[in-house]
């Protein structure tokens, strides 16, 4: 206050507008350095600046001078309120809006804190609780999150603002096999490093506890994932996160679990007991105070008793089609992962090819991504051929897009609008039937051929989707489709109906089963795989729509026709009426179709699975060890190797009507 | 790129989890069972390492639990100095989590963490260190920053990258330790091992962003180490990049005449487009990139093949912000391809792709398909693709356009309301911003009011007032046609619009217009109206009489200025109305010496039935629209008010409103519901440096670096204080955080005209930034100048309400 004293007249109100903070806060560090007049500083407020003579006489003048100026937008609530407390001799001014405070702490050196990830909860599918790591700061406790989490309408964003909440939090939520995952971070952070290191936690946890991730065995195995958290981030910054960097540093199965009585994990990749006992205790200490482990992604001193390589190739469909049966839009989404248990240090060649040759695979395979593992210049070199030293367990490989109709693109080949080619083509027509209340959904399955021989060539060439089926590794079942007969699974169709419908009076299909709940938005037409052989089907279907609404439309139209009856316009007068006695049923027939074109859906989308064939005809060529280069593979040593091949649509192909 | 667990979950069939999910429920520990304190106290006090261990199990789920478990902590605690690493680490994450609560005690294991810290395993080392620091008791912090500096020179490079992380903790605990703790972040920053730089980076980062000068001489080799480093290291330090070589590389550019080569070859920069027709009358401004800048941009293009998304938009932030034409395209692609990627994923890429495409639109034009709004989609998803389609409509060719209007108009037929809403908006916007098509989506809009989806109706004539505004004379016959309409259109928006409409018009062709007799047979109907539409009847009303007194007046020019209101004496003619209205208000006075005019009769019908409507607001409006036409000869005041030309209306794009947030931040998502100047520790990326003030480039010479770097390990702590002061008094004062606060300091002796002072000049320097938000504000404001321009925009300002207020909530 000792400077006050030299301008005894002058205080400052402080009221914030956007353009001038940074005189405002000037103001406001000089008050602070001043006085303890406390200061509350929220962005977003509006902020005017107001220096105040506090001589009476012209206090009101200011106080006028206040009321005109502009008005703070958001809600009072919201604003930080200027407090006068330090400032007894002033006198208060009346304002009747946002006048915006100086609420007073000492000018605390506020550390900047970004991109530091405050803490993790998990909740189980009742919304319990089962984990809350907290890595910094004092965020808010799961209970206080949840509710406000909950707030939000749903579908939620992955990504929450709330700023009534003290400090105002970012939250990043995530759903996985029914568990919620909320991250949370005070300040800026960038969202989609949230995300990934939410996307990371699922993809160890999953490999440390086992997958399917469940609450309770995210429960028994606490101290696991404590020190998982604890490592994977180090009080809010983001550090390991490689699963066999961690495999290094985190005891999942140390003697004490062998005495506790083998609980195993369940048998997940990389995890077999032979593995495992080789890096409990001292050698995994020892395995570090060999330093530097060459490669982050791979531990150390991987042994495998048999050794084993899979190649997995998912590409999900996303194809849109437009009302005449044209493709829109075709893409194939491709993911290679890929199963590596090969003793030491294994230097990997995977051929990739396209039914077109190799020379083109780059133009097929668009935009591809890359595990870090991966030789880029290898890639551009030779586009085709993955060079790479794997991590030891499952890991993704290789992400990549197709465009199957490549004619779009605006390359100017072939403009063949067929060589569009689906297990199942789909077709939804509208608007049926005498008062258009029908629809009908065709679907043709064509059988696609296979991958062909995918034998790879190497020491072991029997190996195709069927014969790993066997070796227990996934979950493929005897019956599945193999490269050379690949079959048609899961095959369903969904057609999303309008609020509007009441019901489904009728509902026929030619195979296969439907479910509806009426009232319901969605209806959903399975065919079993049994029954997915190639040839046509069809589901036709009536929809009544609400009743109150149709007879509130009647009288509407009535008073309509009442009202021009007492019009003495000339266009309304007697041929109507004459009209009106044989035509009512045509007009109302009219009106009805009218009526259900708001409730017939717009579209109908597929899903189906379809084993041993890929959309974009990819095929792997070869994998093969590079022996010079690899280090401690073992004299002699034939992995096992296999391919599988997965083409997935998940309501991926869509029609429009 | 997907997860593995993703992958894993397609690979697997469902009974396949279902079994799993059997058998773990079996094999369920069954840790969640209480067990009394005394129990878990007695097996941590054992001398049994497995009876320990199991302690420690439980109370670790105790505390993910959040339930209390303070009451171990001396139990606990005392386990520390067990040799076994699986029991320390326990007591260690323990600690972490507690030893706020208990400072006494945690003092008590700082001892035994110390002596860690020379333990013959790195491991052990690392963790003690890394606890250490985590441990958030302030008195510890001078301890810390000891064995950080003991950690520097630690043979492991696992050990040095716990203490580079450990430097802002300390920090944190104690901003006091500042100078030492530069001291060994300037050493770390040169570690050879990429992942301890990485990690030095972070510790930069976070304690002294604004310390470029320690950068200098390890800007080479942390640009060669960024492709190696781990993801989240790249990430930091593509960060700092950005603004280091925004604050170091002055934006040097040259004009190459290509105007003779732009005809042949179409010139280095063909593909894009405006910019390269500019470039042939001016000649092109070619931005000339340090060689340095260079290396940095070079290098990082294999991180757009990063299998994290953030990495790519890091990646894409930077091309963007230094980077020139070509450099920038090549991250479009990558950009494109994270919408492969799960839906929180591609959620946020949406919002940067749009980011990006407001400014460079034509770049995404051949990856259009990828943006098709697919059924799945929820609200935020499709929102955001619609919006990128309606931006790159204006410049894809002319059957991609069919194809964009043609899935609009799709889903402006679809059943979810806000999508409806939200398609037949971006139709408006395709219009307004290629002239060309505006026809065509005109007639795509016409053909929906005929629906019966009265919320579809309304929507579709909100957007073709706005496009009959931007250019109305052509669209006299619209109007006609959309009146037609009133006779079957149900809904009160859709009647309000078509009516405003109908009340522009009205001026035009004289005693030949539509409007009298469409105010006629409106108000027959009147008493049956919703408020909005009997609100735009008035309206129309008041518009029709003004337009009639405007022509009367020009016809018979001599009578109003002689004859003022006297001449119209209240007559009790055979006028029913204006008897009454007569009666009731003497304000107004019809003229009936001939035969009434039926607009005047009208006008009069009107007014008696707004007067007993049961809306106070229509009551009001209805007395201010009277009072304001009450005399007949001046009606200026009334033109002005209700003839004035509106403004046409121009719709941004929804995020129009953020592009001033860098690429890949949380404001840019969150937008204005963050604050104007973004989410709390969001900082914009600095101005290029003026040419002429950048550092010495030969800073960066590395063989000079051994040198330098000798030189400052000598200077005296003394002189180094000196000028962390010195910097951080030079420091901008709007940096609320980090320095700003030892700036504080020596500032006490200031007055407050000292810093009103600088505060101006500052803001002199800023006005370039200032007039931008303050055009921003502008347009924000542009319903509410709206308003006070012409009085009857209500149902106009009402709707741009609307749309600000969605905005906001999202």
């Amino acid at each position: 206050m000792r400077c006050l004293t030299h301008y005894p007249t002058w205080h400052a109100i402080v009221s914030v507008s956007r353009q001038r903070s940074r005189k405002w806060f000037n103001i406001c560090r000089w008050v602070v350095g001043h006085g303890d007049m406390r200061l509350g500083i929220s962005s977003g407020c509006d902020v005017g600046i107001g220096l105040l003579r506090t001589r009476r006489s012209t206090g009101g003048g200011l106080e006028k001078k206040l009321r005109g100026s502009r008005s703070c937008s958001r809600s009072h609530k919201d604003c930080p309120c200027i407090s006068w407390s330090s400032l007894p001799s002033t006198p208060r001014l009346e304002l009747g809006y946002s006048t915006v405070l100086a609420n007073a702490t000492k000018h605390n050196p506020v550390l900047t804190m970004s991109e530091v990830i405050e803490a993790l909860h998990v909740y189980d599918e009742n919304n319990r609780p089962i984990l809350s790591h907290v890595y910094t700061g004092r965020p808010l406790s799961a209970q206080q999150l949840l509710p406000l989490y909950s707030n939000h309408p749903q579908p939620r964003p992955s990504l929450i603002y709330l700023p009534n909440t003290s400090p105002p939090t970012l939250v990043f939520s995530l759903i996985h096999s029914n568990l919620l995952f909320l991250l949370t971070s005070s300040s800026e952070i960038e969202p989609l490093l949230a995300l990934e290191f939410l996307h990371r936690i699922i993809d160890v946890l999953e490999e440390f506890v086992g997958s399917p991730l469940l609450a309770h065995k995210v429960e028994s195995s606490y101290d696991v994932i404590a020190q998982l958290l604890n490592e994977m981030c180090d009080s809010g910054a983001v550090s390991t996160t490689e699963p066999n960097a961690l495999r290094d540093l985190v005891e999942v199965e140390g003697w004490i679990g062998k005495l506790l009585g083998g609980i195993t994990i369940p048998g997940k990749a990389g995890f077999s007991t032979s593995s495992s006992s080789n890096m409990s205790g001292i050698s995994s200490a020892t395995a570090l105070a060999a330093n530097t482990p060459a490669l982050p992604w791979r531990r150390a001193n991987v042994r495998h008793t048999s050794n084993e390589l899979y190649v997995d190739i998912v590409e999900t469909l996303s194809v849109t089609l437009a009302p005449s049966g044209r493709p829109l839009a075709a893409f194939a989404n491709g993911t290679i992962a890929f199963t590596s248990k090969i003793s030491g240090v294994p230097d990997l060649l995977l051929n990739l090819s396209t039914p077109s040759g190799k020379q083109n695979i780059n133009s097929v395979m668009e935009l591809p991504v890359f595990h870090p593992c991966v030789r880029l210049a290898r890639w551009k070199e030779k586009p085709g051929e993955l060079s790479f030293v794997p991590p030891d367990g499952r890991f993704v490989l290789a992400g990549y897009e197709v465009d199957l109709l490549p004619f779009q693109s605006g390359q100017g080949i072939s403009a063949n609008t067929s060589s569009l080619k689906l297990p199942v083509q789909v077709e939804i027509k509208t608007n049926l039937g005498p008062t258009g209340s029908d629809f009908e959904v065709k679907l043709l399955i064509t059988k696609v051929s296979g991958q062909g021989n995918s034998s790879i060539s190497g020491s072991s060439s029997r190996s195709n989707a069927g014969g790993r089926a066997g070796s227990g590794f996934g979950g493929l079942g005897m019956h599945a489709g193999t490269s050379s007969t690949p079959t048609l699974e899961d095959l369903v169709v969904s057609i999303p109906l309008p609020d509007g419908v009441r019901n489904l009076s009728e509902i026929r299909p030619s195979r296969g089963d439907t479910t509806y709940n009426p009232g319901g938005t969605n209806l959903e037409w399975h065919i079993p795989a049994k029954e997915a052989v190639a040839g046509g089907a069809n589901l036709r279907c009536t929809v009544a729509g609400p009743l109150t609404d149709e007879e509130d439309f009647e009288g509407n139209g009535f008073r309509l026709d009442g009202k021009y009856d007492y019009d003495e316009d000339a266009y309304q007068s007697t041929p109507a009426q004459s009209e009106k006695v044989d035509k009512p049923d045509e007009h109302s027939d009219a009106r009805k179709i009218e009526q259900n074109k708001i409730l017939m859906p717009s579209t109908a989308s597929v899903s189906f699975s379809v084993k041993g064939w890929l959309a974009s005809g990819i095929k792997v060529e070869s994998l093969v060890i590079d022996m010079r280069k690899s280090r401690g593979v073992g004299e002699g040593v034939r992995p096992y190797k296999g391919v599988k091949y997965l083409t997935i649509s998940r309501k991926g192909v869509e029609a429009r009507c | 790129m997907e997860s593995i667990s993703r992958i894993t979950s397609l690979l697997e069939s469902a009974r396949e989890l279902t079994l799993d999910a059997a058998q773990s429920a079996r094999n369920s520990r069954g840790s969640t069972k209480i067990i009394p304190a005394s129990q878990i106290k007695k097996l941590l006090d054992s001398r049994n390492d497995r009876e320990v261990l199991d302690g420690l199990r439980k109370v670790i789920s105790l505390m993910y639990h959040s339930q209390p478990c303070l009451t171990y902590f001396s139990s606990v605690v005392k386990n520390v100095a067990s040799p076994n690493i699986e029991i320390k680490k326990l007591v260690y994450i323990y600690l972490l989590n507690h030893a706020e609560q208990e400072p006494d005690l945690a003092l008590l294991s700082i001892n035994t963490i110390q002596k860690s810290l020379s333990d013959g395993n790195p491991q052990v080392r690392a963790l003690a260190l890394k606890t250490m620091s985590g441990i958030r008791v302030t008195v510890i912090s001078q301890i810390v920053s000891l064995a950080i500096k003991k950690g520097l020179g630690d043979m492991s490079p696992y050990v040095r990258k716990a203490a580079a992380l450990a430097i802002p903790k300390c920090y944190r605990l104690d901003p006091n330790t500042m100078p030492q703790l530069l001291d060994y972040l300037s050493t770390l920053l040169g570690d050879k091992q990429y992942y301890v730089a990485g990690a030095a980076v972070k510790a930069f980062m976070e304690i002294c962003p604004e310390r470029p000068d320690l950068i200098h001489k390890h800007y080479r080799g942390l640009v060669k180490k960024l492709v190696d480093m781990d993801e989240w290291s790249q990430l930091v330090t593509l960060r700092l990049m950005t603004i280091y070589s925004r604050k170091c590389f002055p934006k040097r550019t040259r004009i190459v005449k290509t105007k003779s080569k732009k005809n042949g070859t179409h010139g280095f920069y063909g593909d894009e487009g405006s910019e390269g027709e500019e470039g042939t009358e001016t000649g092109e401004e070619v931005q000339d990139l340090d060689p340095d800048l260079e290396l940095l941009l070079k290098s990082i293009r294999p991180l757009l093949q990063s299998r994290n998304s953030a990495v790519v938009v890091a990646v894409t932030r930077c091309y963007i912000n230094l980077g020139t034409q070509e450099y920038i395209s090549s991250s479009i692609g990558p950009l494109v391809a994270l919408l492969r990627g799960p839906q929180d994923i591609q959620h946020i890429a949406l919002y940067n792709i749009v980011s990006v495409c407001l400014t460079r639109p034509e770049a995404f034009v051949k990856y259009s398909s990828h943006f098709l709004v697919r059924s799945t989609d929820p609200p935020q998803v499709w929102e955001l693709k619609l919006e990128i389609l309606t931006l790159i409509f204006p410049h894809s060719e002319a059957y991609l356009k069919i194809l964009i209007l043609n899935e609009l108009e799709h889903f402006s037929r679809g059943s979810d309301k806000d999508l409806v809403r939200e398609a037949v908006r971006a139709i408006g916007r395709c219009a307004q911003s290629d002239a060309g098509t505006s026809a065509r989506c005109l007639s795509l809009l016409l053909k929906q009011i005929t629906s019966l989806d009265g919320n579809l109706v309304a929507e579709s004539l909100t957007v073709i007032r706005h496009l009959i505004q931007q250019d109305p004379t052509p669209h006299i016959g619209t109007v006609i046609r959309l009146a037609k309409n009133l006779d079957t259109a149900t809904n009160p928006r859709a009647r309000a619009s078509i009516i405003w409409l109908v009340g522009e018009f009205s001026g035009i062709d004289g005693e030949n217009n539509i409007a009298p007799d469409v105010l006629r047979i409106l108000a027959k109907g009147f008493a049956d109206e919703a408020e909005a539409a009997k609100l735009q009847i008035v309206l129309l009303a008041a518009k029709v009489y003004l337009h009639h007194l405007n022509r009367t007046e020009s016809t018979e020019p001599v009578k109003p200025v002689l004859s003022p209101t006297p001449s119209y004496l209240p007559s009790m003619g055979n006028e029913g109305f204006a008897e009454m209205d007569g009666a009731a208000d003497d304000v107004y006075q019809p003229k009936d010496v001939e035969p009434e005019h039926p607009i005047v009769v009208l006008w009069n019908y009107v007014l008696l039935l707004a007067r007993y409507d049961t809306s106070y607001d229509l009551r009001d409006r209805t007395r201010l629209y009277k009072a304001l036409l009450a005399v007949p000869s001046s009606t200026q005041l009334a033109s002005l008010m209700l003839l004035a030309p509106k403004p046409v209306p121009h719709t941004p794009s929804p995020s129009e409103s953020r592009t001033g947030f860098t690429l890949g931040s949380s404001s840019l998502v969150v937008g204005e519901d963050g604050g104007l100047h973004g989410l709390r520790g969001y900082e914009a990326l600095p101005n290029w440096v003026e040419a002429g003030k950048e550092p010495d480039p030969s800073l960066r010479d590395s063989d000079l670096s051994k040198a330098e770097y000798d030189d400052r390990r000598i200077v005296p702590a003394g002189e180094r204080l000196d000028s962390v002061v010195k910097d951080t008094k030079t420091g901008q004062p709007s940096t609320i955080n980090g320095f700003g606060a030892t700036g504080a300091g020596p500032a006490k002796e200031k007055t407050l005209d000292d810093w009103l002072k600088e505060s101006d000049a500052e803001e002199e320097s800023d006005d370039e930034e200032e007039s931008d938000e303050e055009s921003e504000d502008d347009e924000e404001e542009e319903s509410s100048e709206e308003a006070s321009e012409s009085a009857e925009e209500e149902e106009d300002e009402s709707d741009d309400d609307d749309k600000e207020h969605d905005r906001l909530v999202k």
